[in-house]
């Protein structure tokens, strides 16, 4: 294709804006890249030796369990959920989604609070009954707790994914096996997990990103993986370069899990079909079956919701006359002025880059909404350093400028909030352009065209028309980048300007203080503001005409 | 000639076929073309190329003598002054009727384009309907309307594709005879785009066919013209 041909329809200011955000994002993950061929210093060496092999055989295992456990728990209550009626099911449908609202980095300490010395079981233990235990069946504060943690709270993805999959897209394939007189095991171990295997991977990827995401669960029960190491080569060892080093690793564990997905899914996608499709009838359980299906659903709720929150009201009871305070609410206004300018920010440069992808189908507007996605992948530690050294550099290019200014920090991007709001932006990106992709694509391109044939340009017909039709989407975006930034932790632990503290900072710093009680306020703040939001969006999405 | 289509050529993936293949047009002012074709011929592409709304890779458009695409021009769909019918309509579903109209009266001023789209409205015969949402009318109606809001601007030239495909068959003959006693009142050139015959002799002063040859490439009309039995294209005079 000649691309001189093309080039008018491209030249204007949604391809320049979207090409300048997409470099943007592109600067601190290349920086990261790049510098991992160039010099190496003592520390890296001395890294390579001792830690990384370390490194890599704790995220291994924590990765290849999670990931089987959650494919497990997820798929298996995804088909019962789907295929059979039994009590309480219309809640736990949705209410299976809860664990998504609790971080895990939140719900490991409440965990560790609950099952250690101090802790509501071993007391009740000791002075009820006066059985003393030992310590080594109660600690979670290691390998197989962080990932019992990550399981239970992580699962939703392949639950949600895989539901809505079997609940759309199947009907005619298991209605099928069971007119030919296969029983239920079968049709799970034989058609269901077969034809599922997309959405199954989808969810089981995105739980994997996750956990190599995660912080404040491996940071608190001191299990050394990526994230936690990058701090410390960063901070303790001041050793920039090392860390950089570490990152670029751990991106490239990124890219084969990325790589891994795409294999293994294939070219299916989650919908194999664009036919109209109807739901899948459930069978209606009785007896003993639907009780052990009640149970098991009941089981996973209670470990994954139920059990940690109710732990935390009461925390929260013990100790809400303490906490909240003027301090308090300057927490609160701190968390909710960066979740709305980050959400703000992300949805703005979302629907540029959104309005320009869909215009233009060509390598270029591929390649920029690839590169979008690509911020959700990349785990918040190495955001964090790549984003500080560019923005380093640029204030090191810019020192002249703030001394003519007569000002005294020679850092002063890099100590602003600025820095701490474009990491969310490149890290949420994704969740707001998913989303209002996925509104343009609702809406087509045909009003888009008449608009144009009527003698409007793109930016006339964006504002008058597109923005209108796709306000939905828009403000749906807006909602789930906000509750991202709500509930993140390693990007605002590390970016923060000095003595800015927000609610999930101020929950992890407290559970790490031991002061485990005084972390639940905060928490419990962030939970629910992350319940309401998912189950709107629960009711937005079953109400959504199929 | 007063639109000139030379050795248009387009496809919709990189290395694909080619979804147009050398087509040529000529088209005299006010003449009313049906192009006629099975889904998949490339019909509704040729309208898109004309509008603007997809890139030729190669050949030219020339409309009223001036070149809208070549190697070196490409006007923007919005400064071409051409008018299009969608085949679904796409009125603007937060706009009344009488704003879906007015969207296209851009430097008229606020008397003028009360006026026009009174002009319009009663020309489709929709007076009554200025105030309605778009989902409050019938189909019918609501391609009256796109049609109102396509003419509204005056445009040099008229697109409408597939106009018929929505409506019902008996709705469908009695649609056809108003469609073409307005484009003939309004006396402006026009280009319909369908798969029925029917349609085509109803309304059109000249058919062209076009068809998906079995080799996948298709003659230009240019050359068809003599030889019009043994290639894909042909074209047939109505009088």
């Amino acid at each position: 294709m000649k691309f001189y041909r093309k080039l008018p329809g491209y030249m204007n200011m949604w391809t320049v804006l979207s090409m300048v955000i997409v470099l943007l994002i592109l600067m601190p993950n290349l920086t990261i890249l790049i510098s991992f061929f160039t010099q190496t210093t003592d520390n890296w060496e001395h890294i390579k030796e001792h830690i990384l092999p370390l490194l890599l055989k704790n995220t291994s295992i924590i990765i290849v369990v999670t990931g089987v456990l959650t494919i497990l728990i997820g798929t298996s209550l995804a088909w019962l959920i789907s295929a059979y009626d039994f009590p309480l099911k219309g809640f736990f449908k949705w209410g299976l989604i809860l664990p998504l609202a609790i971080p895990p980095y939140i719900a490991a300490y409440t965990y560790n609070g609950i099952l250690n010395y101090t802790g509501i079981i071993q007391t009740t233990l000791r002075n009820d009954y006066g059985i003393r235990v030992d310590q080594k069946y109660f600690d979670i504060m290691n390998i197989p707790g962080s990932i019992f943690i990550f399981t239970l709270f992580l699962f939703p993805y392949v639950y949600t994914i895989t539901r809505a999959f079997l609940a759309n897209q199947s009907s005619s394939l298991i209605e099928n096996a069971r007119l030919l007189g296969r029983n239920a095991f079968e049709i799970f171990f034989r058609v269901v997990l077969p034809i599922s295997r997309g959405a199954i991977i989808g969810g089981a990827s995105l739980v994997l990103l996750e956990v190599l995401n995660d912080y404040g669960v491996v940071k608190y029960f001191g299990v050394p993986t990526f994230s936690t190491a990058i701090f410390q080569t960063w901070f303790s060892m001041g050793d920039l370069n090392a860390a950089i080093k570490l990152s670029a690793t751990l991106m490239f564990i990124v890219f084969a899990i990325l790589i891994f997905e795409k294999v293994l899914r294939g070219r299916k996608k989650y919908s194999y079909t664009t036919a109209k499709v109807k739901p899948l009838t459930p069978i209606k359980l009785t007896g003993w079956k639907a009780w052990t299906v009640f149970f098991y659903s009941l089981l996973i709720f209670s470990l994954g919701f139920l059990i940690p929150f109710i732990q935390l009201l009461d925390w929260m009871f013990l100790t809400f006359e303490k906490i909240a305070s003027p301090v308090f609410t300057q927490l609160i206004m701190n968390s909710l002025l960066v979740a709305f300018t980050g959400a703000f920010m992300i949805v703005i440069f979302a629907v540029i880059i959104a309005n320009f992808t869909r215009m233009h189908k060509s390598w270029l507007s591929k390649s920029a909404s690839r590169i979008t996605i690509l911020g959700y992948s990349i785990p918040g530690a190495v955001i964090a350093v790549g984003i500080s050294s560019v923005f380093i550099d640029i204030d090191n290019l810019l020192f002249t400028f703030y001394e003519s200014f007569g000002m005294e920090a020679s850092l002063f991007l890099s100590t602003s909030l600025f820095m701490l709001i474009s990491a969310y932006v490149i890290r949420f990106l994704a969740v707001g352009y998913n989303s209002i992709e996925s509104g343009f694509d609702k809406v087509g391109n045909k009003f888009t065209e008449a608009s144009r044939m009527l003698g409007m340009g793109m930016t006339k017909t964006f504002f008058k028309v597109d923005v209108r039709l796709i306000k939905g989407a828009i403000f749906s975006g807006f909602i789930l980048a906000f509750i991202d930034i709500l509930k993140e932790l390693p990007l605002t632990l590390i970016l923060r300007p000095f003595n800015f503290d927000t609610l999930s900072t101020k929950a992890f710093q407290y559970a790490s203080d031991e002061q485990i009680h005084e972390a639940s306020l905060a928490s419990i703040i962030i939970i629910v503001i992350s319940g309401i939001a998912i189950y709107l969006f629960h009711q937005v999405l079953e109400k959504e005409p199929k | 000639m007063y639109i000139q289509i030379k050795d248009l050529c387009f496809s919709y993936t990189n290395q694909g076929d080619k979804t147009i293949n050398n087509f040529c047009l000529e088209i005299e002012q006010g003449e009313i073309i049906s192009i006629l074709g099975e889904s998949g011929s490339g019909k509704s592409t040729v309208l898109r190329l004309l509008s603007g709304l997809e890139t030729p890779t190669k050949g030219t458009i020339s409309i009223g003598g001036k070149i809208v695409t070549d190697d070196r021009t490409f006007i923007l769909p919005e400064k071409r002054g051409i008018g299009m019918v969608f085949q679904d309509y796409a009125l603007f579903p937060h706009m009344t009727v009488a704003e879906n109209i007015q969207f296209g009266l851009k430097g008229y001023s606020r008397s003028e384009k009360k006026k026009r789209i009174d002009e319009v409205l009663e020309l489709v015969n929709m007076e009554k309907f200025k105030k309605r949402y778009p989902h409050e009318l019938s189909g019918g109606q609501q391609q009256r309307i796109a049609l109102a809001r396509a003419l509204a601007p005056e445009p040099s030239l008229l697109l409408l594709d597939e106009p018929f495909s929505n409506l019902d068959a008996d709705l469908q003959i009695k649609i056809r005879e108003e469609l073409k006693q307005i484009i003939k009142k309004t006396g402006i050139t026009s280009i319909f785009v369908t798969h029925d015959r029917e349609d085509s002799r109803a309304i059109a002063d000249r058919i062209i066919t076009m068809r998906d040859g079995a080799a996948h490439e298709w003659e230009s009309l240019c050359t068809v013209r003599n030889t019009s039995n043994t290639y894909d294209y042909e074209m047939e005079i109505m009088s």
